[in-house]
């Protein structure tokens, strides 16, 4: 057998992954489609949470900000450079991720709370700015029009598979990437900047300079999501990024682990998964007002206490203790 | 004239409320290095008991009374039965510093969905107690009324409390000492844990207090106070994290900034001008303006 | 990692792959029926907001409905079928809308949809769900933006409200007659609401002295003291036009009471947000609202003489139990009464593209409580096409503005804006449709 190198063997994983999901589209109605496609946008976003915060160590509230930037990017090409809709995507990419960088130089100076409070400002703020220019189309925002499938697919391929196929395979392709920048070189040194930056900046890296890069990447992958977001929307507009996003964005990631990639998609899963939860909860209990609407932000909520008090590194690390045993 | 005159107004009295959730923030922080995101729960906790009491007694003062009194209970119950445990459990590792604050943002979304489970999520109002018609100036109605005074009043007076509090009373050194270090303000035979507790009971009477008097000229609900927390946090990050007098200054530079670039630039802009006003004081100062540089400070 | 491993990771992969395939191919074919209709029930979805400000204003918008649809089916029902109404709360933001409306059509299987609420609300809705590409009926949605009124765009899609250019010109013309020669302000939202309205107001030819824009949600008693106190020292008895939201209303005459300049202007306020009700309700002082312009395109709420009034007044004691009745409620038991006639006219074998049908060629005729014509066609989808002007009193009624009830038509374009002679159809016995 070919030497089984363990970039070799991701590559494998993820392709067989990809393949079960286009298997699987096939056989599904558009409810699961659209679930699906949420999954994929989420599990994205919280995988560059898991590199910002987790690997280097930088907690930002500001996550519905780069996706913003990212989905406003993607719009813009589409619509007003009509770009094909994957360069759109692309360019989402490009674009946040460039943002990213500007804004990690000049964060890099702050320490945990001080960054936090700008990222949560910038979160608040980037949305309504999109208000103020014209060519962003005010409130009512910019449509993010992937088209529908293209001829050679058939008739029979529903939109909502076109929607899956594009967040199932963006999400794979940039996730896969960022695994494998993480299992690497880059990944030791995130490693070390994390448990201790003191130690890490002796023995000769630049800690500053791999906050950034980190920063960048991440904001990159967050701008991808943005953008596959929108898709689902129909548009971007200034009212689809509110702070809440960040928050929920965090939840998951935490709710994965934050410190390790495998199984990010857990936590995409369990944020679409939980408001269904709620709801049929709630068809249950009956119905009342308070509950409808609050039941499922208390699920996601008291979920966030539990996985931060007893799994502060991860289900993971549950899985570990018994392997020990 | 006129026009400034009352950007001048109402910056003094929007800046008088964030500085209250600032100063909580701040008092946590000091107390346990953590940024509780829960105030913003529990001030509108509190504020909803007060809205209870409003409809039995029609008392706003009893209301008042009780948000601040409650206040304090629920902030030290939260830190002795629920970020107590947190710390023990979580002790090192990189996840240490992040833990805390996370399950305070969980903690808010657990208080804001239950009061919405248990007094539902439709808007709600607190009339103000006393007159919120503007004074007459020389004829000139100005945009500050007797409800505004009162506010500016009652936090200035509070900031002298704690003032008193920290730099005058054994329990104020306390405090400071075992923020600043905890490993040797025990061994100098200081309640840490309990004192920490204190701290907490301190901030929660302040955000009770913050919401009793921010709500009357807005709408009570469960995220209610969200905003009020995003500003009092930027308040406070300006001003210093460290800094109780941080706390007031940078709410004062934040509600005047935010007034005025309300009144002569647009009424479009108001989180753009918060997130300018921050990151341009970050950049020159990346600790804040009244940041302690790592050394012995109030 | 060794061989094992990595052959228990491929065999559990392929066992996935193998069960989900069976699993998947033994579902069933889906029933070859029309969705949301069966013998004896007809599923509609409403996606609106019930919380937040937005709720605090349009919050009774889907029980009103409900009401009206009770009554119907305890007076039997669409030719024997229940009306079953499921309403979702999509909390006024773009990313509720599109899951809502969303589960309304997949989860929920609705039929229709009836009185989507919000503009850029539902733009995103109708887009999440494909809902033309699905054929399901959009009616008689809650938005006077005159982009839904596009057949290409929209195809399923029936406006009910008349468009915020239209309102916006009818406003400029009582301005031009009433009050020429004083100073004009417009205080409205800065989105395709407030955007409409620019656009009537440009059309008519009107400019104001100066326009002032707040985000939407954004309109509170600071900003209001902001912009009053910009504009207090305006000689004359200045007309402030407000074009928002209810709560945005209320904050603006509350910052105006706060400041005493509540009588230095003249106020319009836009149909949306001038519901005397509502404004009375989150506390606005009865001398406020006394004299306050509003436009409308239906009786007064308060106005018990007339007979639609009367009934859906009716209507809202035995079904709405606990609910003021207002002019929200009005609207919409008047929007549930349309919905009916509609189902109705699409005859007893009811489809989708027979409901669309049903309202090109038959929706001018249906009976409502609207004072000003229906102008459904196989061309346009826009629903009432005009207004008029009342002024409400300290007891909350809105009365004639002048005396006269004057009526007037006009379009979302530069058409002029004339006045009318529409008398509208009789109700039918006891509020229930019997048209086919």
């Amino acid at each position: 057998m070919l030497t089984m190198t363990s970039s070799k063997r991701r590559l494998i994983t993820f392709v067989i992954i990809g393949w079960v999901l286009l298997l699987i589209s096939d056989r599904v109605g558009p409810l699961r489609l659209y679930q699906g496609s949420y999954v994929a946008t989420y599990t994205l976003a919280v995988a560059s949470i898991i590199l910002l915060t987790g690997y280097s160590g930088q907690l930002s509230l500001g996550h519905g900000a780069l996706m913003a930037v990212g989905a406003y990017a993607g719009a813009l090409a589409i619509d007003k450079a009509t770009l094909n809709p994957i360069l759109g995507l692309i360019v989402a990419t490009f674009v946040a991720g460039l943002f990213g960088l500007i804004l990690g130089f000049a964060v890099a100076r702050l320490s945990g709370p001080y960054l936090a409070g700008t990222t949560l400002a910038l979160a608040v703020a980037l949305p309504t700015l999109a208000n103020e220019f014209e060519i962003l189309g005010g409130q009512q925002g910019l449509p993010f029009d992937v088209g529908s499938s293209p001829e050679r697919f058939g008739e029979e391929f529903s939109q909502y598979k076109w929607y899956f196929w594009i967040c199932a395979l963006a999400a794979l392709i940039m996730i896969w990437w960022i695994a494998n920048l993480v299992s690497g070189k880059y990944g030791r040194t995130y490693r070390a900047l994390r448990d201790n930056p003191i130690a890490a900046e002796l023995s000769g890296i630049n800690v500053g300079r791999q906050k950034v890069i980190a920063f960048a990447i991440s904001s990159g992958a967050a701008g991808l999501s943005g953008g596959l977001l929108v898709i689902l929307l129909g548009g971007v507009s200034p009212s689809a990024f509110p702070l809440g996003v960040s928050f929920f964005l965090l939840t998951g990631a935490i709710i994965t682990g934050l410190y390790n990639l495998k199984g990010v998609i857990l936590g995409g899963l369990i944020l679409v998964a939980l408001p269904e939860i709620a709801d049929s909860l709630v068809s249950r209990i009956g119905e009342s007002e308070g509950l409808t609407n609050s039941l499922p932000d208390l699920l996601v909520s008291a979920l966030l206490i539990l996985a931060v008090v007893f799994t502060p590194n991860g289900p993971g690390q549950i899985l570990k203790r018994h392997h020990s045993k | 004239m006129n026009q400034f005159i009352t950007a001048v107004l109402t910056s003094l009295s929007t800046g008088a409320i964030y500085a209250l959730m600032s100063i909580s923030l701040v008092l946590v922080w000091r107390s346990t290095r953590v940024i509780n995101f829960a105030q913003a729960g529990q001030a509108v906790l509190t504020t909803y008991i007060g809205y209870g009491i409003i409809q039995k007694t029609d008392s706003y003062w009893i209301a008042l009374a009780a948000a601040v009194i409650g206040g304090a209970i629920i902030g030290a119950v939260i830190d002795r039965f629920f970020m107590r445990p947190i710390f023990k459990r979580i002790t090192s590792g990189p996840i240490a510093l992040i833990a805390p604050v996370v399950a305070t943002l969980g903690l808010l979304g657990v208080i804001q969905a239950s009061i919405g489970i248990i007094w539902g999520i439709s808007y709600q109002s607190i009339e103000a107690p006393v007159s919120t018609d503007g004074f007459d100036v020389n004829g000139q109605v100005i945009a500050f009324n007797r409800f505004n005074l009162f506010v500016l009043v009652t936090v200035t007076l509070t900031m002298l409390l704690l003032t008193i509090l920290f730099q005058k009373t054994n329990i104020g050194l306390a405090l400071r000492a075992s923020a600043y270090s905890p490993e040797i303000a025990k061994l100098s035979g200081i309640k840490v844990d309990a004192v920490r507790t204190f701290g907490w009971a301190i901030a929660g009477a302040a955000s009770g207090l913050a919401g009793m008097l921010y709500i009357p000229g807005y709408y009570l609900y469960p995220n209610a106070m969200d905003l009020l927390l995003v500003f009092g946090f930027i308040a406070a990050v300006i001003g210093g994290l460290d800094s109780l007098i941080g706390a007031v200054v940078g709410a004062m530079i934040l509600g005047f900034g935010l007034s005025f670039s309300r009144t002569y630039i647009s009424t479009e802009i108001l989180f753009p001008t918060a997130f300018i006003l921050l990151i341009v004081v970050l950049l020159i100062k990346p600790d804040g303006i009244f940041s302690a540089k790592k050394k012995r400070g109030a | 990692m060794n061989k094992s491993i990595r052959m228990k990771r491929l065999s559990i992969v392929s066992a996935v792959v193998a069960t989900g395939a069976m699993l998947l191919s033994m579902l069933p074919a889906q029933a070859a029926q029309t969705t949301g209709v069966t013998s004896s029930e007809i599923k509609l979805g409403i996606s609106s907001p019930t919380s937040g400000s937005a709720g605090l204003v349009y919050g009774k918008v889907p029980g009103a409905m409900k009401a009206y649809f009770d009554y119907i089916n305890a007076n039997g029902g669409v030719y024997g079928r229940k009306i079953k109404l499921v309403a979702k709360n999509d909390k006024y933001t773009v990313k509720g809308a599109a899951a809502s409306t969303f589960d309304l059509v997949y989860k929920d299987n609705v039929f229709a949809l009836t009185g989507a609420l919000g503009t850029a609300t539902h733009q995103a809705g109708y887009k999440a769900a494909s809902l033309a590409a699905e054929n399901v009926p959009d009616l008689f949605v809650n938005s006077g933006w005159s982009g839904f009124n596009d057949k290409t765009a929209y195809p399923t899609t029936f406006m009910v409200l008349p468009t915020y250019a239209m309102e916006a010109k009818v406003m400029a013309k009582v301005i031009k007659d009433n009050f020429p020669g004083q100073a004009t302000f417009i205080v409205a939202q800065n989105d395709e609401f407030g955007d409409d309205a620019r656009a009537g107001f440009g059309a008519a030819g009107h400019k104001f002295t100066r326009e002032f824009f707040y985000p939407q949600g954004g309109m509170d008693l600071a900003t209001g003291k902001t912009i009053l106190s910009a504009i207090s020292a305006v000689p004359g008895k200045p007309v402030v036009v407000l074009f928002g939201t209810g709560d945005a209303t209320v904050a603006m005459l509350k910052a105006a009471e706060e400041l005493k300049l509540t009588k230095k202007f003249t106020w319009l306020a836009g149909s949306v947000g001038a519901d005397a009700n509502t404004l009375l309700a989150l506390k606005v002082e009865p001398e406020t609202i006394d004299g306050v312009l509003t436009a409308s395109f239906m009786p007064d709420a308060k106005d018990s003489t007339d007979t639609y009034v009367k009934q859906f007044m009716a209507i809202n004691t035995k079904y709405n139990k606990g609910v003021v009745f207002d002019n929200y409620v009005l609207a919409a038991m008047n929007s549930a009464m349309l919905t009916v006639q509609s189902l109705r006219a699409a005859g007893k074998n009811l489809t989708r593209d027979g409901v669309i049908k049903a309202i090109e060629t038959k929706g001018s005729s249906f009976a409502s409580a609207g004072l000003v014509p229906l102008g459904y066609s196989s061309t346009s989808r826009i629903g009432y096409n005009g207004y008029w002007v009342s002024q409400i009193n300290a007891k909350g009624e809105g009365k004639p503005f002048g005396g006269k009830l004057v009526i007037y038509t006009t379009d979302s374009g530069t058409g002029a804006v004339s006045v009318s002679n529409f008398v509208r159809p009789t109700m039918p016995k006891n509020g229930i449709p019997t048209n086919s």
